[in-house]
């Protein structure tokens, strides 16, 4: 009996192996100048000491309280005012105009008057990721509010909910799909902010650390943090990923 | 018939409603018109409306598509104003939905978010009752239309019959004094409609509520009701006031009976004119 091979699962569990390979190749062959591109065995051997001679648990805990931190307040008053927004007209005519000019400015450009507000303390930080993700959530809700099924609402009023409880009862888990959406895409914002806050001056971080190491030319080190910006990154987008499929369980 | 069965054993734990403290539920409309307004035209969906739904009673309102039916539920229902004449139940006008006025809509609009259970406890906890004893209603609801086995079951698992059913269920749970249903079963297969029409009378023969039925189904219509009115073609009038009197419990055979034919002669007669009416305008 002949064994069907799978090629799909030999190239998936081969595709790191082989990149791994070549990039040791190509620095080890001196193609390029491997201070500048050394091996992955000297990325590891980076990584290894900044884990146990260096700070990494120290950076990658700084790192992940400013995106916890300002990623928590921006979807609740994001989600918050949303609703509000998508709710009521009168807070739409009233906040939407403002949003608009302060929506389209890039969270980066606010990092010098930042730096002139809150130095460089952890709140600018908070404030920095807070303001890219606030954006992305409350239109997200918004959108989702006004999309939920108006018979759904009927339904609602028919069967006396109060005004007050429609948010909590209706509209809220209404738009959640749509709500989820917003929030995934703003974790990959409050990294992008991350990178931006801790450039602009702090005193600990994965990207701080890697802004060290390139001044120092500890090019491995730049590459394993890096890479575990990357792995950090992944981890939180596959757990939304887990979470939204869970939160769409009637769909 | 299985939830046939399980109702009639289940008589005795019915809900207090059967013992109508007033009769309440009366429905009554004068001069009533409604009419919506955009830019540029006026359009009047319904006008002259004089209408009385006693207290018990079974209404259907038969028309042909487009012809405002719906519109006028949805005005007695308090989702629109008419922009004339008056509009009250048991004597106090309706300005906004309440939960006195139970609703089943076409598309059930069960809330997907919530379980069976949640959707019919739903009514019960907005009118503050406890958890414990909104729960309470909702399983003697559920009972009542034969669906405890699906109480943790979300909406989606179910069939569109039992969908309806759920519908009818979370619109009792309130104890309302009206229930509308607006071509609650539009969307069921042919069986599966005859099957839910013989519960609902049977439900509404238990509970002595008036009902406030929208239909184009004359058969359907003929079948529920005490009272047939024919609405005409847009603008919407009451055309025709048809008394059913038709013997209860009524089943199947009914709808064989040469009386049961003579009124629906005379109905698809009045629908066609109306249908016919309706075409010539758009064309």
């Amino acid at each position: 009996m002949a064994l069907k091979i799978n090629y799909n699962i030999i190239a998936q569990f081969s595709s790191i192996p082989l990149f791994l390979l070549l990039w040791q190749w190509v620095s080890d062959a001196e193609i390029v100048n491997p201070l500048l591109f050394p091996p992955p065995t000297r990325v590891a051997e980076a990584f290894y000491r900044w884990a146990t001679d260096g700070p990494l648990i120290m950076d990658v805990a700084m790192s992940v309280s400013r995106v916890v931190v300002g990623f928590t307040l921006g979807s609740v008053v994001g989600i918050f005012v949303g609703m509000l927004t998508g709710r009521y007209q009168l807070v739409a005519s009233l906040l939407t105009p403002i949003f608009g000019i302060l929506r389209p400015i890039p969270p980066i450009a606010f990092v010098p008057l930042v730096i002139l507000w809150f130095g460089l303390s952890e709140v600018g930080k908070y404030f920095l990721v807070f303001w890219g993700v606030f954006f992305t959530v409350w239109i997200a809700t918004h959108l989702g509010v006004q999309r939920v099924d108006q018979t759904y609402i009927r339904a609602a009023r028919c069967l006396g909910t109060p005004e007050h409880r429609m948010l909590s009862e209706v509209l809220f888990p209404g738009s959640l799909p749509f709500i989820f959406v917003g929030l995934r895409t703003s974790v990959s914002i409050a990294f992008y902010t991350l990178v931006a806050a801790e450039l602009a001056g702090a005193f600990s971080g994965v990207v701080y650390r890697i802004d060290i190491a390139q001044q120092n030319l500890q090019i491995g080190q730049v590459m394993a943090g890096l890479l575990i910006l990357g792995f950090m990154s992944a981890i939180t987008d596959k757990l939304f990923s887990v979470i939204t499929q869970r939160i769409g369980w009637w769909e | 018939m299985k939830f046939l069965k399980s109702l009639s054993s289940k008589k005795s734990q019915l809900p207090v409603v059967s013992e109508p403290q007033m009769k309440r539920g009366s429905i009554s409309a004068r001069d009533v018109e409604i009419s919506f307004s955009n830019d540029k035209q006026n359009h009047i969906a319904a006008t002259n409306i004089n209408l009385d739904i006693n207290a018990g009673e079974f209404v259907c309102l038969l028309g042909p598509s487009g012809c405002g039916k719906s519109t006028l539920l949805n005005a007695v229902a308090g989702f629109i104003q008419p922009t004339a004449g008056t509009l009250t139940q048991d004597g106090q006008a309706i300005t906004e939905p309440g939960r006195d006025r139970g609703m089943v809509f076409q598309s059930h609009s069960l809330f997907p978010w919530k379980t069976v259970l949640g959707n019919i406890m739903h009514g019960p906890l907005m009118s503050g009752q406890s958890r414990s004893n909104a729960e309470g209603t909702a399983r003697t609801f559920l009972e009542l239309v034969g669906l405890s086995a699906y109480a943790n079951s979300y909406p989606k698992l179910l069939s569109g019959g039992m969908k309806q059913r759920v519908g009818i269920a979370r619109a009792l749970a309130n104890y309302p004094s009206v229930l509308m249903m607006d071509e609650p079963f539009g969307a069921l297969d042919a069986q599966t409609r005859l099957m839910m029409q013989e519960e609902l009378l049977k439900l509404w023969d238990d509970l002595k509520i008036s009902v406030l039925f929208v239909t184009h189904d004359i058969d359907e219509a003929i079948f529920l009701a005490d009272r047939v009115i024919v609405m005409s073609a847009s603008p919407g009038q009451l055309i025709a006031d048809i008394k059913i009197d038709l013997p209860r419990p009524r089943n199947s055979d009914t709808t064989l009976s040469l009386e049961f034919l003579e009124f629906k002669r005379q109905c698809s007669l009045l629908i066609r004119e109306q249908t016919l009416a309706a075409f010539e305008q758009q064309h």
